[in-house]
């Protein structure tokens, strides 16, 4: 299906992204809205999908790669994405035909419209993760054993890398090197492919869930309808009312492998009495209500304001606060064996198995 | 007894408040000028109150700063690179865009280990600095990727301005800690827009308050519920721009005699809901709100009463009354704790605490690491609060959080730490709600 996207898909667009990844601080999609809304004035933004392109058509994932910095630290001079599928072409050999995210959240979720709208390409509704992962081998793309390469990577002064690799986790340790001295963050443009082969790996239709995940949360109906509205489209179990008691900063040993010192968050239902800890690294990756497991990664967590429904921005979180924690289902390949190997509780260094292992 | 006064356009209003009880109700002096008005009430308050009889005076200047002709400001964006076309060009917030006559884009900036991502481009920028009539070059707000970090770039570029424009007055981003560029920056020309009328409120009330009162500590209201002294005002004119969501919260919270919980505001425009901790306001990131004033951090914001918000009854709450007609029921079924026709924002004012903030990044090895790197900003806090004027022995942490930052760099650290004197009003809340009671 092709649809052509209008301001107020970026709105939602950007509030969906948000939802995907509270963790992340907000202003670089909100930022990133702005200019897309700007340049949608004189240009059109289609968003297809994979199955519209055909099916040798290359198309790439592009996004941010962060190790510190984010878009609203240090904004793009704007030409970096541009750049970064340039040289994929040129090393190709190929002309690109589509752009989606490499992460259907947060900032990577915003960058591919700009992307699009300054080469005139199609969005296309898929993404390899269907969330964000802190890695770049955390995709599914990677569990199909599509090459991550070569990639290519930008700064914010303007240099330039071409990593010519195939092995994910490889790469994973290149682009990260490379991204802290490239200033903090890079441009990325990587997973070039065949559309088929992003239609059949991919994760459909996760462009359009931002928006419609953004439609629901910026409408003007009442709170409650809302917290419904959120837990029917995504299928989420909710965590309602508890309040912000403590929050801990290094509350664990860090894991080599994915960077960030883990904090956690407790809170409380102060009627009930439950006691809710979150444990976060760079995204929530632990739900434990009273010591049981009642979420873990790659199962997506948010947490929504109890009182207005907007998302909390967890650097924004204060004891005394009251919020929602809604909890919903990842993409299915990621409660495979392989998937829960390469994204579950395990990989981000948590001694526990998620609750679908071995059921 | 202490003072808290409004100033809105000529007039200034006054309350004083004996520890939690109002000694004397909001009276309002409106002459023909600022300056008239204010001796009026100051007299007075000698006459009723003695020389000796006021220990402080709080100024909420909120609605005068808000009102003030801003100046114009002179934006200086430093980065490694200018943006490559429109569509890029950082927006700037409705709040800060109209006082903006200029950008300039300057190479520089700092990664976040502080490491320089390209020379500071000083010679060009003096250049093109020395072009400028000094009109445009009344305010200038700099702004510098990676300040939070090194701030270097910034300092050496208003060293810049301040060698060819002395009389300029210059803001650098890196005074308000936000990563995010855009908040500092807003942040820097608001402030830098309102620092010559800050200085000209400032003085005035220096003046007029020395005339009345010799030697009297003068303080302003802040938006993190807070007060600060006089004579930053010049310095920081942001923070004293909207006080007065947090001071009807500290207010109402005193009035009531509870330091801790929810405290519920119903005017006749509707219910709004803040919190206080300690006897402080809990406070937001207000950019995140699109607040319309431009202040982006440390600073109170009232929610709305939505039919969601759940009513608790282990949640301690006031619900303080400010209606005009009080006849009819609440929403929600909400019943007034608090009856009262005092100005809850000026009581809240004449009993805020100084407070200071620490808001860093730091680099740490480990939990140890982490732990001694927040009791230094805890130290380095408190003493900020003890420089404004308290005594050492009456400080106190508010809130003190270390977190990482998501897809940062492991071993950074972000620690933000609010401290606040103890004030002896707060210490005792006894019996004051009944005295100040009007029902």
């Amino acid at each position: 299906m092709i649809t052509r996207l209008i301001a107020d898909d970026i709105r939602h667009l950007g509030t969906g992204a948000h939802f995907l990844a509270c963790t992340i601080d907000p202003m670089s999609v909100f930022s990133y809205a702005d200019m897309i809304e700007e340049t949608m004035k004189e240009r059109r933004l289609m968003l297809v999908d994979a199955a519209d392109l055909a099916p040798d058509d290359l198309v790439v994932a592009v996004g941010m790669v962060s190790h510190g910095f984010t878009f609203a630290d240090m904004p793009p001079a704007g030409d970096e994405f541009v750049g970064c599928v340039e040289a994929i072409e040129a090393t190709m050999g190929q002309q690109v035909r589509g752009i989606y995210p490499l992460a259907a959240a947060s900032i990577n979720g915003m960058v591919p419209a700009m992307v699009a709208l300054q080469m005139s390409l199609p969005v296309i509704d898929a993404d390899p993760m269907g969330r964000v992962f802190p890695l770049i081998s955390q995709t599914t793309l990677n569990l199909a054993a599509i090459p991550i390469g070569p990639i290519a990577l930008m700064g914010v002064a303007g240099d330039r890398a071409v990593v010519e690799v195939g092995d994910a986790q490889r790469a994973e340790t290149l682009v990260r090197s490379l991204v802290t001295d490239l200033g903090g963050w890079a441009a990325t443009a990587m997973y070039p492919c065949a559309a088929a082969q992003l239609r059949q790996h991919g994760i459909p239709g996760s462009v359009s869930r931002m928006i419609r995940i953004g439609e629901v949360l910026d409408s003007d109906r009442p709170t409650r309808w809302k917290h419904q509205h959120i837990a029917r489209l995504l299928g989420a179990k909710r965590i309602t009312n508890v309040r912000v008691v403590d929050i801990e900063g290094a509350s664990r040993p860090s894991d080599v492998a994915v960077s960030a010192l883990p904090s956690s968050i407790s809170l409380v239902d102060e009627e009930s009495g439950q006691v809710v800890r979150l444990e976060i690294q760079n995204e929530i990756v632990l739900v434990l209500v009273d010591g049981g497991t009642a979420a873990a990664i790659p199962d997506i967590v948010s947490l929504v304001n109890t009182d207005d429904g907007t998302v909390v921005d967890l650097s924004d979180i204060r004891e005394g606060d009251a919020l929602d924690v809604v909890i919903f289902d990842a993409a299915p390949p990621w409660y495979r064996e392989d998937g829960l190997r390469l994204a579950g509780p395990r990989a981000f260094g948590i001694p526990l198995d998620h609750p679908r292992q071995g059921s | 007894m202490r003072v808290a006064m409004r100033l809105r356009g000529t007039a200034c209003t006054t309350v004083v408040v004996d520890g939690l009880r109002v000694a004397c109700r909001a009276r309002e002096s409106s002459r023909a000028s600022l300056r008239s008005s204010l001796d009026e009430a100051l007299e007075r308050l000698r006459r009723e109150f003695g020389p000796a009889g006021i220990s402080d005076i709080t100024v909420d200047v909120g609605q005068e700063l808000a009102g003030a002709k801003r100046s114009s400001v002179l934006v200086v964006r430093i980065s490694p690179r200018a943006p490559v076309d429109d569509s890029h060009v950082l927006r700037l917030p409705p709040a800060a865009a109209p006082s903006v006559t200029r950008i300039m884009y300057v190479a520089g900036g700092h990664d976040m280990r502080g490491r320089s991502l390209t020379s500071l481009a000083l010679e060009s920028f003096r250049e093109q600095l020395s072009t400028l009539p000094s009109e445009d070059v009344a305010g200038v707000a700099i702004t510098s990727v990676g300040s939070l970090v090194s701030p270097e770039h910034e300092m050496r570029a208003a060293d810049a301005v301040l060698s060819l424009h002395g009389d300029a007055r210059v803001c650098v981003s890196s005074d308000f800690p936000s990563r995010a560029f855009r908040d500092r920056e807003s942040n820097a020309i608001v402030n830098s827009s309102l620092m010559r009328h800050g200085e000209t409120v400032a003085a005035l009330l220096r003046e007029v308050g020395a005339r009345h009162f010799p030697g009297i500590p003068l303080f302003f209201a802040k938006g993190d519920g807070g007060r600060e002294s006089m004579a930053r005002l010049p310095m920081l004119p942001i923070s004293g721009l909207a006080p007065e969501p947090a001071m009807h919260v500290v207010g109402g919270a005193a009035l009531a005699g509870v330091s801790d919980g929810e405290v519920a505001l119903c005017t006749d425009d509707g219910v709004r809901i803040g919190r206080v901790s300690g006897g402080i306001p809990v406070e937001r990131s207000a950019s995140r709100r699109i607040d319309h004033r431009g202040v982006s951090s440390d600073t109170t914001l009232l929610n709305p009463l939505s039919e969601n918000h759940e009513l608790r009854a282990t949640v301690p709450r006031v619900v303080v009354d400010l209606r005009s007609a009080r006849s009819k029921t609440l929403p929600l079924n909400l019943v007034p704790t608090l009856t009262t026709d005092h100005d809850t924002a000026l009581v809240g004012a004449a009993v805020a605490p100084m407070t200071a903030w620490i808001d860093r990044m730091v680099t740490v090895s480990g939990r140890a690491d982490l732990e001694r790197a927040q009791r230094i900003a805890e130290d380095d806090a408190e003493s900020a609060v003890v420089q404004l004027g308290a005594s050492p022995a009456q400080t106190r942490i508010v809130q003190s959080t270390a977190y990482a930052m998501p897809y940062g760099d492991s071993n950074i650290i972000r620690i933000r730490v609010q401290a606040a004197e103890k004030p002896s009003a707060l210490d005792q809340p006894s019996s004051a709600r009944n005295s100040n009671d009007d029902s």
